[in-house]
């Protein structure tokens, strides 16, 4: 039979996710995925599947019934959550009961959490991927949000192993961010002087994370931004990268995440991607600064960080405790 | 042509730097090419108004090879093959609560509501490119005359199918979303069904002409 998981809470807000949609940039679809790519991976390494749907939540108050043996895992944001009375660690697998419920009591550090299953949620690829696009209504549950009484059927079950990410492969998510950027296109666009507060080390200007902010981008609070005397408010409309910070003409930062492939602000930086996943865990009035890296230090950080998502790749299994 | 680096895995290859018929030929003619290449390790090809955008695959290239590459295969585009551009009619409802907006836009131009509706439906406009969401087509040139600055304050949510205009450009939001456009109309035509293939109604070099419908 295909075990059943009720949502019995849906937290602030839970989707379904993947990796991404790709190929579609060239009609606007953009990628969607999972803004805490990482914590996928890791999900992925303890479940033993790649690219299958997983949960991305946010707030407390969660909650999940099971009406099967199943195993199951979460990662991403630190929070307090109990298998009926019993503790989980966090970043591990852990087996239900049939009957048994799955609550999420309360976050410690960060923002965004995930959670997947050692089998596939029954739902179907929408352009190649489960990922929701929230905006247009389309892949996910339906293209929408969890709702309190969804049941996700849980197709090809499997009994595996559990396992633990080691606490030296979970990154920190608290805030002060500190995120590592490289010159966007029209980074002349600004004065030197604000180029140099907003980047350069020793006159780091912080940013507050504004209540303006979802999974389409977030607004920063701060002193803002000032434009060369010539340069335009705005540019000719074209292709960005998930990470991108534009600038709109009040000077005040926005980070682009993945749902847009254009964009007409001028772009001032693109965080580099080995930090980009820090970007899921950014929420209101948290503090942000940036940090000037070339490119040839942005391959390098990547390279790094995909070293560490080999490690996760080759977990050791741990005894059971 | 140049082509610049613009992250870790992504590079610009620039034709231009303002909106304008033969920079959009050129920025066309390398998006089908590229297609046509048919490269494993370019992952995402995005073209706009002046520049494509290329996201590759970094554990198969990297920025030089790639990049000496495409300016090998993109140095002639002459002889690309370009797939027949569509046309494509879209019937508009103007005015009203479809187009909460037509009465500031003809007050902005000083033409009447009809005016600005009779020279929005005289143009054949190009599709420029296609994003901002799925399916959203930037279209020109538009009429100088019916020409309107964007909203201060955008909207937050107009609904599916609604027509704008800002400054040259028109175009048609496929669906409910925020809005920083002058809405002047609205139409039933679905312009994005990631159930149907094609998914998106229009592709970059598509014409379209709007018709009134009363």
């Amino acid at each position: 039979m295909t075990p059943a998981i009720t949502v019995r809470n849906p937290g602030l807000l839970s989707l379904i996710v993947d990796l991404g949609r790709t190929g579609f940039g060239a009609v606007g679809v953009p990628s969607s995925s999972a803004l805490d790519r990482y914590a996928c991976q890791a999900l992925y390494s303890l479940l033993d599947c790649a690219n299958a749907p997983l949960l991305e939540i946010i707030g407390p108050r969660f909650a999940l019934q099971f009406d099967a043996d199943v195993v199951c895992a979460i990662t991403g944001a630190r929070v307090k959550a109990f298998l009926d009375d019993t503790p989980l660690r966090p970043w591990a697998s852990f087996h239900t009961k049939k009957g048994s419920m799955l609550r999420v009591k309360e976050i410690t550090e960060g923002f965004r959490y995930y959670i997947g299953f050692a089998g596939t949620i029954k739902t179907d690829a929408v352009m190649g991927s489960y990922t929701t696009n929230l905006e247009c209504r389309f892949g996910g549950l339906n293209g929408a949000p969890l709702t309190s009484g969804a049941i996700l059927h849980l197709e090809d079950s499997r009994e595996i192993e559990t396992n633990v990410v080691p606490l030296n492969l979970i990154p920190p998510m608290n805030s002060p961010h500190i995120l590592h950027v490289m010159e966007g296109p029209e980074a002349d666009s600004f004065t030197a002087d604000s180029r140099r507060h907003f980047w350069e080390k020793g006159f780091h200007e912080l940013f507050t994370v504004s209540t303006n902010l979802n999974r389409t981008g977030i607004r920063l609070e701060g002193t803002p931004l000032v434009f060369m005397p010539e340069a335009p408010k705005s540019i000719v409309s074209e292709g960005i990268v998930s990470g991108t910070v534009q600038v709109p003409g009040d000077g005040l930062p926005i980070i682009q995440l993945h749902e847009r492939t254009i964009g007409g602000y001028a772009r001032v930086a693109v965080i580099a991607r080995a930090d980009q996943d820090r970007l899921a865990h950014l929420k209101a009035g948290d503090l942000v600064c940036f940090e000037r890296i070339s490119l040839e230090e942005g391959e390098r950080l990547w390279m790094e960080k995909k070293n560490r998502i080999d490690k996760l790749r080759y977990l050791s299994v741990s005894p059971h405790e | 042509m140049i082509i610049k680096r613009y992250a870790e895995n992504a590079l610009r290859i620039i034709f231009g730097n303002q909106i304008d018929m033969e920079v959009h030929e050129q920025v066309r003619r390398a998006f089908f090419l590229l297609l046509s290449l048919q490269l494993n390790d370019i992952k995402e090809i995005i073209p706009s108004f002046c520049a494509c955008l290329v996201i590759y695959d970094d554990d198969l290239t990297s920025y030089d090879p790639l990049a000496e590459l495409l300016r090998e295969r993109l140095a002639d585009l002459s002889a690309v093959e370009l797939p027949p551009p569509q046309v494509h009619e879209i019937p508009v409802h103007y005015g009203g609560d479809y187009g909460p907006d037509l009465s500031f836009v003809a007050g902005h131009c000083r033409l009447s509501a009809a005016e600005v509706i009779e020279r929005h439906c005289a143009e054949t406009y190009t599709v420029f490119t296609v994003g901002f969401t799925p399916g959203f087509p930037y279209l020109g040139t538009l009429d100088e005359s019916i020409a309107a600055p964007r909203l201060e304050t955008p909207r937050t949510r107009v609904p599916a199918g609604s027509v704008g205009i800002a400054q040259r450009q028109t175009g048609i939001y496929p669906f409910e979303s925020p809005a920083g456009w002058r809405i002047i109309g609205r139409t039933d035509v679905r312009l994005f069904d990631p159930a149907r293939h094609p998914y998106s109604l229009m592709q970059i070099g598509d014409k379209v002409r709007f018709i009134e419908e009363r």
